[in-house]
């Protein structure tokens, strides 16, 4: 580790390694990663991989969209595997107001040029023969959605910063940030020690809030645990991620066979607790047997649980602040972080590098929670 | 036969001689008697093959942890069969790495 950075970034997931990955590649790399666990350990690693674009705000279909393109490219890229997979994300409906919301939704996702189509019960059940469509009145698809793993993901950006030049400090905590005269000074770690940042990249997930009150800001996030388990491995049943409303949840089947699932417990309170529960399991095996029935010849292998980043609007808070300079954030994802990763953190470096982006992200700064503009993404298991 | 008869401490209590089939094959089994043991004592060592590498996986673990002995019985796949008792009648095959769910029959 040197003395200083002209950057440094918060946090080991996604979002981290791939801004200091992005920077590196634009020639910037004079970049330190500091990471408190491991690479991965947050969100990003206990997440369920899922790469979806069906969303309902603009900002994060665009977002998702342009991922979607990164990923396609991304083995080649960074010379690592992603398990990326384009097995399409069915999203089920079994009430006339979601069926309204589901043709609104794709009407603005076509008129953002995505492939995604509403199909009828019969269509849905050719695309995945063993759900239940008792009750089911329709349904969205969209073939390029997909899902990859997390894992190799962020390995690859990590490994692929780290040829480039970038430093990392893994084990280190973040207790304070020097700010002066507005400006982002230097990161003090728990040790004591300190180190000069010109700039400061936040990617601290579901503990973002604490980093940005370090830099004496306060930004409305809140973390809340989403649990998640997944069973032993089956010969191929199905391709796309399935989403279900009226249960409220997800679920997929990974390359290796197993079946990947979760819900959002509405009840859930703000905190950092990531332990598994019990009602979890019965509540989530119960709800996914209703989807599709066959499951319930299948065991359960283990469960864990991660942290959702919460904003109010759902939605993230991507780039600078006015109040201090050379503070940068991506945090707030709301459960989507991993799949708009990496077109994020190429904006948040052009961002860092330019002062401007390609795709405009001021909808997604921490501004419009002050000037009341956020507009709710309702589409958040 | 590789059935313990005799044990300094334990008693056993085989329970009843009864058919059930192997790959189509007859084979005799007890029914206080797993599965597995069943199949060991009548020769058969290997019980799956690996999902991968497509390895022959036999009796291991014993104890329904370590996932060689899982076997496809009566079309589901997944059984440990070191852990499921031999019931009279029933269908034992191999499974081949990762099988279809009974119902999804291609």
């Amino acid at each position: 580790m040197k003395k200083g950075y002209e950057v440094v970034i918060v946090g080991g997931g996604i979002i981290g390694n791939a801004v200091a990955y992005y920077l590196a590649k634009e020639g910037q790399k004079d970049v330190l990663v500091i990471e408190k666990n491991y690479i991965s350990s947050g969100s990003t690693g206990r997440c369920a991989g899922g790469i979806r674009q069906q969303w309902d705000s603009e900002a994060n279909i665009r977002l998702a969209m342009g991922s979607v393109k990164i990923f396609e490219g991304l083995e080649d890229e960074l010379g690592f595997p992603t398990e990326f997979y384009q097995g399409g994300y069915l999203l089920l409906a079994h009430t006339p107001e979601h069926m309204e919301w589901f043709k609104k939704r794709v009407e603005l996702q076509r008129s953002l040029g995505l492939d995604v189509r509403l199909i009828d019960p019969k269509e849905a059940k050719d695309i995945v023969p063993y759900i239940n469509t008792e009750g089911l009145l329709g349904a969205t698809f969209c073939p390029t959605d997909g899902h990859a793993n997390p894992f190799y993901v962020t390995f690859g950006y990590y490994k692929k910063a780290q040829e480039l030049g970038v430093h990392y400090l893994i084990g280190k905590e973040v207790a304070g940030i020097e700010v002066r005269e507005s400006r982002i000074r230097a990161v003090i770690l728990s040790d004591g020690s300190r180190v000069e940042a010109r700039n400061l990249v936040n990617a601290a997930g579901g503990h973002a809030r604490d980093i940005a009150r370090m830099a004496g800001i306060d930004i409305p996030v809140n973390p809340q645990r989403h649990e998640i388990l997944v069973t032993e491995p089956i010969g191929h049943l199905f391709d796309p991620l399935i989403i279900s409303f009226k249960q409220g949840i997800y679920f997929r089947q990974e390359l290796n066979g197993g079946v990947l699932m979760g819900y959002g417990d509405p009840e859930e309170p703000w905190s950092y607790n990531v332990r598994s529960t019990s009602r979890f399991l019965f509540n989530m095996t119960k709800k996914v047997t209703e989807v599709m029935p066959i499951l319930d010849q299948v065991r359960v292998l283990r469960q864990w649980a991660g942290l959702y980043a919460m904003t109010p609007d759902a939605q993230p808070i991507i780039g600078g602040v006015e109040e201090v300079e050379g503070y940068y954030q991506a945090v707030g994802f709301s459960g989507h972080g991993f799949m708009v990763g990496p077109k994020t953190s190429e904006l948040l470096a052009e961002l860092i590098l330019t002062g401007k982006t390609s795709l405009s992200l001021e909808h997604l700064s921490h501004k419009r929670f002050k000037e009341g503009k956020g507009k709710i993404e309702k589409a958040v298991i | 036969m590789e059935r313990l008869k005799d044990h300094p401490v334990l008693d056993f209590d085989r329970g009843e001689k009864v058919i059930f089939y192997f790959e189509g094959k007859p084979i005799e089994g007890y029914t206080n008697e797993t599965i597995a043991a069943a199949l060991h004592a009548a020769g058969i060592k290997v019980f799956s093959y690996s999902p991968k590498k497509k390895r022959p996986r036999g009796f291991f673990c014993a104890v329904g942890k370590c996932s060689s002995c899982l076997m496809v019985v009566d079309g589901r796949p997944n059984v440990r069969t070191c852990m499921e008792y031999v019931r009279p009648g029933i269908h034992v095959r191999r499974q081949r790495g990762l099988e279809k769910l009974k119902g999804t029959e291609e």
